[in-house]
Order: structure tokens, then C-alpha cells, then sequence
């Protein structure tokens, strides 16, 4: 690895400077020619959260310090930074699980969520069938009365909507960790959000899993505003339209080709991750 | 009181004395309570739990006798407070619920040996809770077993979704309430099942149906049924047993060694049988 011309400043890893970098204000324009370009300007779009200033503390350990960012509307937001940096907390802050300081402001009303979480902790021996978990949020009839044709249709064309109609009398123990986020995803969608939030979908999925993730979210940005955390800076970068650099504070925000620089990867990742991400990325243009 | 006893003759093509009839209703109504919870008992994976709320009984039969309060009330009223302080604990501590479950059980029986050991008399009325007796039930009981199969099917047909979700998908804020009725009514139905098969084999009537069922089924709705079945099943044979001559042992600890038995015969199905 060279060193690189813009080698980032000599902070240590773990200390982001204090003053968050806006790449969507600083950051120079893109290249002349227009490659790189997003198929629109998130910046124009109108944000449909706003988070100012806001402060969360779980027990001893201030997991959010300052965090200001917005969300812009129907576009795929994703929160990336380094373990610990605080990711879950910040999109589970805005659902609502945690007390916060600060001012979070939702445009113009409070959206329906729907909530994919990092993965499922229970107990995989638990006899329940995929279709049985999807009904639970669809009926009021209890489980064991059976479930109704009507719901079973919506269930289907739920599980549809995410390629994994095969699953529908699976047992949802037995499901790979794709199949679980297929199956969490359509639980979301079937809440007829406006926001889907997702934490971490690639972690734990094979590589066909991902892409199909991959794909099935793309398809849905123009209906839905996606807010995805992830650590995977390629998925980020290839599908992300607004991108939020966290490492406790935020970092910066902005578009990916503004906020890929190695000088704000270095400060939210650490300086040896910016380096290498610079040189990688190098190397592929 | 006519009814009952119309409902008594059902069961007279088994037994002919009406004590037997009526303690077979009375396993029958119990089994249906107990298997049903059981099955969000296992799922929730709270064996413990029935075992330190049946532990509690010790405690209240001695304040009860303390203090001259209603031995029933009394019993049943203790039997929910550890039933909500365990849930409490859970919630809000950063321990494991195995380990709270173990300080409350704990806790719980310390409180009664205390107890006890002041008031020496107090050990005659332990006796009934130590071993259970089905045998003895009056119509009275048999009418407040009635009233828990319907707490338990009411409690069954509205919160069954509410908390399979909460199985799956912990943590959020909505199931507060849930987790409270929840402790509560298990609370309930352990303090009464103890009369009938007593502290030591209370856990057993809660979570061996719903271990058959969850060993031969992949959904939910098998789970249950075959949960249910597996009770009554259990509950009627083992009450049949204890009434043999040949065999002529406490109705509590037939009932409990039917539904192992029937455990046992589940998994050896499923050894054969394979599901996935």
C-alpha cells in the first residue's frame, strides 16, 4: 500500500473530531464529466426525520453524543460506522425503544415504521411455521383456532413480494439467515410502512442472499424511505443515496461520492481503514 | 349443583363412586388449564417458574396461620405477588430470568421454613400442599376449576398471539402489560394446581403436555392441541391408575408419571419419525 497524497490528519482512530463534516455542503463537486453521479440529489429531497442534537445514554456508556442528521424521503439512507459506533442505537432511537436528549422531528407526521432487526434471538427449536409468525400481526384470532384463507392470502402474496414463497410452511427455526431477513422483511412491509428500517441485513447471509437483499431493496426506494445500518462500505457505497457516518457523533453526511473521501472514512473508521479503502478504490477505477 | 352432577355421570361408565367422578372432572378442567399455559410456559422457557410460585405456597399457608387470615386467599394472593415480583425482576434487572427465578424460589422457600419453624401447628396444614390431593375435591373446588378453565381460555384466545410474538421478537415496550397478566394468571393457575398434585409435581402438570406437543409438532397450532391432548390424556390415565387396587398410589405423582410417560413414547416417535 502506498501512502496516499490525501492522507488523512494523525488523529487517533477512536476520536472523531467534534464538528461533524456536512459533505453534502464542503465536499467538492462531483467530476465534470458526470459520472458518479445519483440518479437524483438526495439534498433536494425533503427530510423526513430531522435529529438535532440528540444524547443517548445506556446505563454508564453515552452510546449518541450530538448526533445531528436528517433522513431525506423516499431514498435509501445508510448509517455506516465501525463496531460500537453507536448504528443501532442511533435507528433504534428513532423508533422509539430508547429515552433520548435532544430534538427529534418527524416531517410532517410521525411515519409508520417497519423494523428489520440486526437478527432474531429465540429459540430455533420453537415449533412455529413462517406463516403462522406472519399471521400473528395480522389477526386477532388466536394461533391455535387456525388461520383464515383471507389471511393466508395475504401472507402468500406477502412472502411473494420477497421471492420466498417456498418458505410458507417452513418452520421459522429451521430458516439460514437470509431466509430469517426475507422473512423479518416482509413482516416490515406488511405493516404498510412508510419507513423501513434495517439493521445490518448482510450480516449472517450468504452471498446469493445478499444480492437478492440487495435487489429487492433497490426495488422498493421509490416506494418506501429506507434507512439501512450496515459496516459494509461497497453496499453502502453502491446502494446507498444518502449515507450518515457515525462513530458516536456523526462524522458526516452526505451523498456516498462525497462522504467516501479517505479523510472521513479515516476519522469515522480509524485511519488505517481510510487508507486502505482509498487505496482499493484506486486501484478499481 | 344438578348440572355438576349430571356432568359426574359422564364419567360413570369408568368409575362408579362419585369422589372418582368428580376428581375426574376435576384432572380433567385442571389438565386443560395447565396444559394451555404450559404451552407459553416452555415456549417463554419458564420451567422454573411454576416451581418457585408452587415453593410460595409454604410461606402463605404459614402467614395465613400467623396471622388468622382465608388459608385459600391467602395462598393465592402470595402465589401472585412472586408471580409479579419474578416478572418485575426480569424486566427490569440486567440478570438472567434463571437466575432471579432461582433467588426468588429460593427467597420464597427461606420466608416459609422461617415461618414454619416459629409456628410448629403450621406444618399440619403443609401437609395437603407438600402432596396434593385430587381425591378430595368438593364441589366447591370443582366449580373454581371450572372458573379457571375459563380464565384459561379466555387468557388463551386473546394473548396467545401477543405473546407467541413476544417469544420471538422481545423487547418492545408493548408487551409490558402482557408479561404482568402473564405472570399473574401462571401464578394463579400453579397456586391451584399445587392442591391437586402438590409442590413437587406442580412443574411437571405445566410443562410435560407441552413438551409432548412441541416434540411432535412444527407449528403453534399443533403445539397446542396436541399440548391439550396429551393433559387429558395424562390426567385420566394417571388418575385411572391410582385407583387400581394393584397399584393404589397417590393420584399426583400417577398423573405426572402418565404424562412422562407419554413424553417418553413422544420422543421416541419423533427418534423414529424425524420431522426436518
Amino acid at each position: 500500500m502506498t501512502d496516499s497524497p490525501n492522507a488523512p490528519p494523525n488523529a487517533p482512530p477512536n476520536a472523531p473530531p467534534n464538528a461533524p463534516m456536512d459533505a453534502s455542503m464542503n465536499a467538492p463537486e462531483p467530476s465534470a464529466n458526470g459520472q458518479g453521479l445519483e440518479k437524483f440529489d438526495p439534498r433536494e429531497r425533503r427530510p423526513i426525520i430531522k435529529l438535532d442534537q440528540v444524547n443517548v445514554t445506556l446505563g454508564q456508556y453515552q452510546a449518541l453524543v450530538d448526533v445531528s442528521a436528517r433522513i431525506p424521503e423516499k431514498s435509501q439512507t445508510v448509517i455506516i460506522g465501525p463496531n460500537g459506533a453507536g448504528k443501532s442505537t442511533l435507528v433504534q432511537t428513532i423508533l422509539g425503544f430508547f429515552p433520548f436528549q435532544g430534538r427529534l422531528d418527524f416531517q410532517p407526521h410521525k411515519p409508520r415504521f417497519g423494523y428489520v432487526p440486526q437478527r432474531l434471538e429465540f429459540d430455533r427449536h420453537m415449533p412455529i411455521t413462517v406463516t403462522e409468525f406472519l399471521a400473528l400481526g395480522l389477526t386477532p384470532w388466536p394461533l391455535w383456532l387456525g388461520i383464515s384463507s383471507k389471511v393466508k392470502a395475504r401472507v402468500f402474496s406477502g412472502l411473494e413480494e420477497v421471492r420466498a414463497l417456498n418458505l410458507a410452511a417452513k418452520p421459522l427455526g429451521a430458516l439460514s439467515g437470509g431466509e430469517t431477513q426475507r422473512v423479518m422483511l416482509a413482516a416490515a412491509l406488511m405493516s404498510k410502512p412508510e419507513v423501513l428500517v434495517l439493521d445490518e441485513p448482510a450480516t449472517g447471509v450468504d452471498i446469493n442472499g445478499e444480492q437478492l437483499m440487495c435487489e429487492l431493496l433497490d426495488g422498493f426506494k421509490t416506494d418506501y424511505t429506507i434507512v439501512m445500518v450496515s459496516h459494509d462500505l461497497p453496499t453502502a457505497k453502491a446502494h446507498g443515496d444518502w449515507v450518515i457516518c457515525l462513530n458516536r457523533r456523526v462524522v458526516a453526511q452526505g451523498p456516498p461520492d462525497r462522504v467516501f473521501t479517505p479523510k472521513i472514512l479515516a476519522a469515522t473508521f480509524g485511519l488505517h481503514q481510510g487508507l486502505e479503502l482509498f487505496s482499493r478504490d484506486d486501484l478499481i477505477k | 349443583m344438578e348440572i355438576l352432577a349430571s356432568i359426574y355421570d359422564f364419567f360413570g361408565f369408568v368409575y362408579e363412586p362419585v369422589f372418582m367422578r368428580r376428581s375426574a372432572l376435576a384432572m380433567a378442567l385442571l389438565c386443560l388449564s395447565t396444559s394451555s399455559a404450559g404451552v407459553m410456559v416452555v415456549n417463554r422457557r419458564l420451567a422454573f417458574f411454576p416451581d418457585a410460585v408452587g415453593h410460595s405456597v409454604f410461606a402463605g399457608v404459614a402467614i395465613a396461620l400467623l396471622f388468622g387470615f382465608n388459608l385459600q386467599l391467602t395462598v393465592l394472593g402470595l402465589s401472585i405477588v412472586i408471580g409479579l415480583t419474578i416478572t418485575f425482576l426480569a424486566r427490569h434487572s440486567h440478570l438472567a430470568s434463571d437466575t432471579i427465578i432461582g433467588l426468588v424460589f429460593s427467597g420464597a422457600v427461606a420466608l416459609g421454613l422461617a415461618l414454619v419453624s416459629r409456628e410448629p401447628q403450621a406444618t399440619s396444614g403443609l401437609s395437603r400442599f407438600f402432596l396434593g390431593d385430587v381425591l378430595t375435591v368438593d364441589d366447591g373446588q370443582v366449580l373454581a376449576l371450572f372458573a379457571l378453565a375459563l380464565l384459561s381460555f379466555l387468557f388463551m384466545f386473546f394473548l396467545t398471539n401477543r405473546l407467541t410474538l413476544a417469544c420471538v421478537i422481545p423487547k418492545t415496550k408493548k408487551n409490558t402489560w402482557t408479561d404482568y397478566l402473564f405472570g399473574a394468571y401462571l401464578a394463579l393457575v400453579v397456586a391451584i394446581s399445587v392442591q391437586a398434585v402438590g409442590v413437587l409435581l406442580v412443574t411437571a402438570l405445566l410443562i410435560a403436555p407441552a413438551a409432548t406437543g412441541r416434540i411432535l409438532s412444527v407449528s403453534l397450532k399443533g403445539m397446542f392441541w396436541l399440548a391439550l391432548l396429551a393433559g387429558a390424556l395424562a390426567g385420566q390415565l394417571g388418575l385411572w391408575a391410582s385407583s387400581q387396587p394393584s397399584i393404589n398410589a397417590t393420584a399426583g405423582a400417577t398423573v405426572v408419571l402418565a404424562n412422562v410417560l407419554l413424553f417418553c413414547l413422544a420422543s421416541l416417535f419423533r427418534r423414529f419419525f424425524p420431522v426436518r
